[in-house]
């Protein structure tokens, strides 16, 4: 189970700490205060700052 | 014993000592890019070396637990999901790690158990990305002794656990006794390359993360590892 929606819940943007939310066909999460995007690989969200990009 | 037995022990006595809550908690200090570093090269021996000879504590733990139904659990420092099919199938475990190579470990093994009620995320310990109060059980088996700042972590553990909920830490803690301790000391700056500080101070550490242990236990064989458990206020 990579991102069931109770995980969504309770997961928080590293940056800003707001919750996120899935998109890229749930390939990838989104902030979308920062509007970074933090990539899913292997159904293991990689929550890290260094890994996200900035996207509008 | 019974869960949470609030007997003083031998080990809480211990938490004494002027300077605990300013003392350095061990000789050795490390960076996450290191850590991170040593555990990629683990990855591929960590369950042949430290499975067997680390497995009773990690039994106890989980028994400490008493995990009910439905309960939230997350585990710090997930590493290879060792641990994974120990967990009563029944309640939910998410785990963490820094290092995408034990992590990419812990998703094969997750994969081949079948185990549908455990899910991992990449994230640094002391800083975990999720809302406070999250979680009824907050678990660190094997990791405390690892990352660049202990209390930094047991407080992020602190955080995510709900009110009443268990924080518990099993690790390897600097011995009482003076001789051994001054060679956990002295090899400190080299079983850091093989994943761990050998020197961790238990009393220390628990007095600078503000920590009262609901019991403290020696686990595995010898019994050098401790298993502290804890209950979020």
């Amino acid at each position: 189970m990579p991102v069931d929606p109770e995980l969504l819940e309770i997961l928080a943007c590293p940056n800003c700490k707001t919750p996120v939310t899935l998109v890229k066909n749930n390939t990838a999460l989104k902030c979308a205060t920062c509007k970074r995007v933090y990539p899913i690989k292997d159904d293991i969200p990689v929550m890290l700052i260094d890994e996200a990009t900035i996207e509008d | 014993m019974a869960l949470f037995d609030l007997r003083q022990t031998q080990e809480t006595d211990e938490v004494i000592g002027t300077d605990a809550a300013t003392r350095a908690l061990s000789v050795t200090a490390v960076e996450n890019d290191f850590v991170a570093g040593v555990y990629e090269n683990l990855a591929s021996w960590y369950d042949y070396f430290f499975g067997p000879t680390l497995h009773a504590g990690r039994l106890q733990a989980i028994q400490r637990m008493g995990i009910r139904p439905g309960e939230r659990v997350l585990e710090v420092g997930v590493g290879t999901g060792i641990n994974a099919s120990l967990y009563p199938r029944d309640c939910i475990v998410t785990g963490i790690d820094l290092s995408d190579s034990m992590l990419e470990k812990a998703r094969e093994r997750v994969w081949r158990k079948g185990l549908t009620n455990v899910r991992l995320l990449e994230m640094d310990a002391a800083d975990l990305r999720f809302r406070d109060a999250s979680f009824d059980i907050v678990y660190a088996p094997y990791l405390i002794s690892v990352v660049p700042d202990p209390v930094a972590v047991v407080r992020e553990m602190c955080r995510v656990c709900r009110p009443g909920g268990r924080v518990i830490v099993l690790n390897h803690f600097r011995s009482p006794n003076p001789i051994l301790a001054s060679i956990e000391r002295a090899i400190s700056p080299l079983t850091v390359h093989i994943g761990f500080k050998s020197d961790l101070d238990l009393p220390a550490f628990l007095a600078q993360a503000d920590l009262k242990p609901v019991s403290i236990e020696k686990v595995n064989v010898p019994r050098l590892w401790s298993l502290v458990t804890c209950l979020k206020e």
